[in-house]
């Protein structure tokens, strides 16, 4: 039961984009298509759900005045470590995911879940929690994604779908798209929840 | 005061395994990355030959024994050359991209291959996009056919179609090939010129 919480948890509730405003930095930077959001969102998937479960096998021998730092040095060995493995043994992932990489070292949502997670519950929490997590992540970027690259490109995965009469409005594929759609975005989901909180 | 030197040492410890750790992984992975290395570029310098695949591509070395350039020959024990292949870097916005270009002995791009770029994702990166329903990425197919003079893109007044919102991105590869075109220029003496003179 309360592995399925852990990991439902991730998707709405508390959801590291729009609900706990975190990773912005990737969020705006690669979600201005469809596959880049899913590149991204699986690529930091796969690295949070690996942090996660070493700090919280090492979570009982870290000292509490120095974790910052000890975390920080486990995430970023751990990153380079799937950057090179990936590009030893699976060549065609690392070229699709490979410019993902780089990126996921400067993304909170990592460092954020080693933190107030991880550190602190059991393995089993810590997996549900790192892919709860992820996919609410790749759902945040996936939304974005959709809609920059259908209004600024008239597309979905590279796929024409809006037709030869749409002009793109190149605007929501440049960064200040970003903004303007997460913005929007954002105003959404806090309308939804403050409607939800006075109904209820 | 114990305090004092027992932290600074577990963190020195914690950053030795480490980098042990990514010592022990560089070591097990360089060679096979190397490997992939090797068997991309032999498969771009195919693509970019213009002998084809059934010509002869054989590296020109720079006096630290590095390759300079490639010359390239029609058939496999003939020495008829037919043109060249060089490495072209550009800086871009956020990577210096790589660029493997193939001339004929006229100096027109016979074809380019983009080897690496690091490009923001979505725009930059476009250098390499396929397009849905395209088996080759449009922006390097259009630099065939090519002549040096031709080499600019359109918003500089050439012939090269920038990438829409990646201006910086499309000038670094046409620039970066322009200059490095006008490098092979000087060092095999100039190109045969093909233009046959107005009667």
């Amino acid at each position: 039961m309360a592995i399925g919480k852990e990991f439902a948890k991730g998707i709405y509730v508390e959801n590291p984009v729009y609900r706990m405003v975190l990773g912005m930095c990737p969020t705006l930077a690669v979600s201005n298509t469809v596959e880049n959001a899913v590149g991204m969102g699986v690529a930091a998937t796969f690295v949070l759900l690996g942090s996660n479960i070493v700090i919280s096998l090492i979570k009982n021998i870290v000292p509490k005045k120095i974790r910052i730092p000890m975390f920080v040095v486990v995430i970023s060995a751990f990153v380079t470590i799937i950057d090179l493995v990936m590009a030893a043994y699976t060549p065609a992932l690392h070229k699709a995911l490979g410019i993902f990489v780089p990126l996921i070292v400067v993304n909170c949502i990592i460092l954020g879940r080693a933190e107030a997670f991880a550190s602190k519950n059991t393995i089993m929490d810590s997996i549900a929690d790192a892919l709860g997590m992820g996919l609410g992540f790749t759902l945040a970027l996936l939304s974005l994604g959709i809609t920059r690259e259908l209004l600024g490109n008239g597309t979905f995965w590279g796929y024409p779908v809006l037709g030869q009469h749409f002009t793109p409005l190149l605007i929501f594929i440049l960064p200040p798209g970003a903004f303007l759609v997460l913005g929007l975005y954002l105003g959404l989901f806090n309308w939804i929840d403050n409607k939800r909180k006075l109904s209820s | 005061m114990n305090q004092l030197w027992k932290l600074p040492f577990i963190l020195m410890f914690t950053t030795l395994i480490a980098a042990a750790a990514l010592a022990l992984v560089n070591n097990k992975t360089k060679p096979v990355i190397e490997q992939h290395k090797k068997e991309a570029l032999l498969l771009a310098l195919n693509n970019v030959s213009p002998a084809g695949e059934k010509g002869k591509i054989e590296p020109v070395l720079k006096p630290d024994g590095k390759v300079d350039y490639y010359k390239c020959y029609a058939e496999s024990d003939s020495t008829k050359l037919v043109g060249y292949i060089f490495t072209a870097f550009g800086v871009g916005y956020s990577s210096t991209v790589e660029t493997l270009v193939g001339v004929d002995t006229a100096g027109t791009v016979f074809g380019i291959n983009i080897l690496s770029q690091l490009e923001t994702p979505g725009l930059g990166a476009k250098v390499t996009e396929i397009k849905y329903g395209d088996t080759k990425p449009w922006f390097q197919t259009q630099f065939s056919g090519k002549k040096m003079n031709q080499l600019t893109v359109d918003k500089d007044g050439g012939t090269i179609e920038s990438i829409t919102g990646a201006t910086i991105s499309s000038r670094a590869v046409t620039n970066s090939i322009y200059k490095a075109l006008e490098d092979l220029e000087k060092k095999i003496g100039g190109f045969q010129n093909k233009v046959k003179p107005v009667i």
